[in-house]
């Protein structure tokens, strides 16, 4: 079932084109990535998705229902941003609650919920520690479950992991994994990153230029690139991995 | 997106009232014809002429002053630097006049050291004096800053290159503090050459310029001249806006803090902490006068213990000055604070022209002196319900004040994480609901800032107010000068310490409480 589409959406800044004419559909339950480089529009992409941005022209139609002109508030969507967001003055529980104990109104039920989210995300141990006492990998988590614990119907991401160091990465990017399947929540999620767009998604957009070269399964994209360009990407993201290789062992592939 | 436009529409039609308002009719009344024989007229060129002259000694030496202090704070080995730090500033605490009136305690015609030493100070050399003691403080508090943002790792680069002291302070410290020192000196120098309290206290005969247009408003009711006047006073705020807006600033807060390498060098740790002592002797002596001049009756002739003056003062209405001081003081703190953190929320997070404008509006205030704000009051709000009580005054301050509060505010919103507004709307949150319960949190320290800093220069002035009080709403400050002018030195200086007492408490309230939240300390990271 689709869960989103996307219609002829265009975004123009002052006769600049960041996003050109594009249409896309996102399944239920699905793992999208929105892979380019800086510049390409992903981010405004995400902006207009998830209603902080109007486009120029296009509809987004979510559910049967078009919420091209919709608040923001009304869209069922969550996000994570890369600098985590998290308010300084509360814990890692009260910052995951806070937003459940007003659309609940029930203190009780709020904090149980909460509790649940942050056991699922391995968090049980830091529940009343603020931010600053976590790292950049517990804050993130505890990013990912304040949105979850509102049960959203599609969470984006932007550059969620960017901020982390490569071990942490690894290991957040097993456990979204791990949440999605679970929960089979729909997630869009824009990086930079070729390798955890690859690892993660069920599908794989490259963006350049406000143009949509590729939307494929990752071995797709990897084995059959559409254009020269995805082509280009995708190879040199390769040669430089071969050669860090080579630098490291000191082996010739 | 609604609830931000009314609130910045809001914010502009605020400012346009309290600020732009008031300065247009001011000089819509102007009779130009005035102008061309003031400007002929030997005591307005006497007055010019006296206030730079006045101006550019006591800044330089007050500039002097504060530098080495800083230099004492950050770069030797001196202990207590807090305490130091906090003594240093006192003087920031007490109006102006107050500088003045200790001077003519211990300087003046029959004042204690006077006596002994043979001659006064009256004139000049008490005016230069007197606005060091009352600048070198904000001139020291600013260089103070410009220190703690040198990139320190440059100074294990420049000892690789070789480089040797003077090289290393042309390259390394002088390159960064130079904004900070000349932001100082322009301050230091509009604030002299703006104040009226000193010179109207110990110069005598020499008049100078805020002093000229105090005399033609008061003395002459001559609003069109003292407009003409104003005009004068605004120049040096004028380039010094321009001077901290376009000018190049090194120290951008981008790299990792490294603590200075203090070297050891007992002498030069000796010399700067007589130094250091000294100045705050200096402090503590002319506060001492306060304290001299209320408890002794006829201090000069036949001193004796007495306390005819307190009676004097507590004859006289005091609680209701006390009550008026601190009726404007804490209002204006209050609606102060609370108008410029929104307006800085809006113009640090919300995009669009219309914070931008307002943004210039808010720093262009700056420039504005008390006495020309003061004076566009008198003029502009004539006749409208706000004139004649404590609302007028309780504005005044607000605007006279609102800059640097402002500017607070606006640095710590620009470190509040930008992405809360959005996580907050998709999460079906309201806008002040998250302000209330995040952004304001995490802005707590700066709102205490913002407050004391209104209730402290409320406390003090006396140039915004002084053509705007009557009988019932007169505030303490404008009571000194009264005394001092009848020259009932004693009841002025038990005004004066009344304003510090309260200036220290609030000092020190604020000061405990960011104590105790210290502990639980996460603003450190937003």
């Amino acid at each position: 079932m689709v869960n989103l589409e996307v219609k002829n959406l265009t975004k123009k800044y002052n006769n600049k084109t960041v996003l050109n004419n594009i249409s896309f559909e996102v399944k239920n339950g699905e793992f999208l990535s929105i892979l380019g480089p800086s510049g390409c529009g992903k981010t405004t992409l995400l902006k207009i998705l998830i209603g902080i941005e109007t486009a120029t022209s296009g509809t987004i139609i979510k559910d049967n229902k078009n919420i091209t002109n919709l608040d923001a508030s009304k869209r069922g969507m969550g996000i994570v941003f890369q600098n985590y967001a998290l308010f300084p003055n509360m814990t890692a529980l009260e910052n995951v609650s806070y937003a459940l104990n007003i659309k609940l109104k029930d203190r009780k039920k709020a904090k149980e919920n909460s509790l649940k989210m942050l056991e699922m995300i391995n968090m049980t141990e830091h529940l009343n520690k603020y931010p600053h006492e976590l790292s950049g990998g517990q804050q993130q988590r505890v990013a990912i479950a304040r949105t979850l614990v509102l049960n959203p119907d599609i969470i984006l991401f932007d550059e969620a992991m960017s901020a982390l160091d490569a071990d942490n990465r690894l290991h957040l990017r097993r456990e979204l994994k791990e949440i999605q399947k679970k929960l089979k929540t729909t997630m869009i999620y824009i990086t930079h990153d070729q390798e955890e767009a690859f690892s993660l998604s069920d599908r794989v957009m490259i963006l350049n230029n406000g143009n949509i070269e590729q939307i494929d399964k990752p071995n797709i994209v990897f084995n059959k690139p559409a254009s020269e360009y995805v082509k280009n990407f995708v190879t040199n993201h390769l040669i430089e991995k071969v050669n860090s290789i080579e630098k490291c062992t000191g082996i010739d592939l | 997106m609604k609830n931000r436009s009314k609130l910045s529409l809001f914010i502009l039609v605020f400012l346009s009232i309290s600020v732009l308002f008031p300065l247009i009719e001011m000089l819509i009344r102007v009779d130009w014809s005035d102008f061309s024989s003031l400007i002929k007229s030997i005591s307005f060129q006497e007055a010019l002429t006296n206030s730079i002259y006045i101006g550019f000694v006591a800044t330089i030496i007050s500039v002097l002053i504060a530098y080495f202090l800083a230099y004492t704070l950050n770069r030797t080995n001196i202990k207590h630097r807090a305490i130091l730090k906090m003594l240093i500033t006192i003087p920031m605490l007490i109006p102006s006049i107050s500088h003045g009136l200790g001077l003519i305690n211990l300087f003046g015609t029959n004042g204690i050291i006077s006596k002994i030493i043979g001659f006064n100070i009256i004139g000049p050399s008490g005016i230069i004096i007197g606005s060091i003691l009352y600048s070198f403080p904000v001139a020291f508090l600013m260089i103070d800053d410009g220190f703690k943002y040198i990139d320190n790792s440059l100074y294990a680069s420049a000892k690789i290159l070789g480089l040797n002291k003077w090289q290393t302070f042309k390259k390394v410290t002088f390159c960064y503090l130079k904004k900070p020192i000349f932001s100082a000196i322009f301050a230091v120098f509009t604030m002299i050459f703006t104040d009226y309290g000193v010179p109207l206290a110990v110069g005598g005969k020499f008049v100078t310029l805020p002093v000229f247009l105090y005399k033609e408003v008061i003395g002459l009711l001559n609003y069109s001249t003292g407009t003409i006047v104003g005009l004068f006073l605004l120049i040096p705020a004028f380039i010094s806006f321009i001077f901290d807006n376009f000018s190049k600033d090194y120290s951008n807060g981008d790299f990792e803090g490294n603590e200075y390498n203090i070297t050891e060098n007992k002498i030069r740790d000796i010399i700067f902490k007589i130094y250091t002592y000294l100045i705050i002797i200096i402090v503590f002596v002319i506060i001492g006068s306060f304290v001299y001049y209320a408890i002794i009756d006829n201090p000069s002739l036949n001193p004796v213990l007495s306390l005819k003056h307190f009676e004097y003062v507590s004859s006289n209405d005091i609680v209701k000055f006390i009550f008026n001081s601190l009726f404007i003081a804490i209002s204006a703190s209050i609606l102060g604070t609370i108008i410029t953190y929104f307006t800085a929320y809006v113009t640090a997070r919300v995009k669009g022209i219309l914070p931008k404008i307002i943004h210039i509006l808010t720093i262009l205030s700056l420039t504005i002196p008390g006495m020309v704000l003061g004076l566009s009051y008198t003029i502009g709000f004539s006749g409208t319900f706000i004139y004649n009580t404590f609302m007028i005054l309780i504005l005044v301050n607000i605007i006279h004040f609102i800059a640097s509060p402002y500017l607070m505010a606006y640095n710590a919103m620009q470190k509040v994480n930008p992405n809360y507004e959005i996580i907050a709307k998709t999460c079906n949150i309201s806008l002040f609901k998250i302000i209330k319960d995040v952004i304001i949190p995490s802005t707590k320290t700066t709102i205490r800032e913002m407050f004391a800093y209104f209730f402290v220069n409320s406390m003090v002035t006396i140039s915004a107010v002084a053509f705007l009080f009557n009988t019932k709403t007169m505030p303490l400050s404008l009571l000194i000068n009264n005394y001092e002018g009848n020259m009932m030195l004693g009841e002025a200086a038990i005004i004066s310490l009344i304003i510090l007492l309260f200036n220290i408490l609030l000092k020190g309230i604020i000061y405990l409480i960011n104590r105790k939240e210290d502990k639980k300390k996460y603003e450190a990271i937003i």
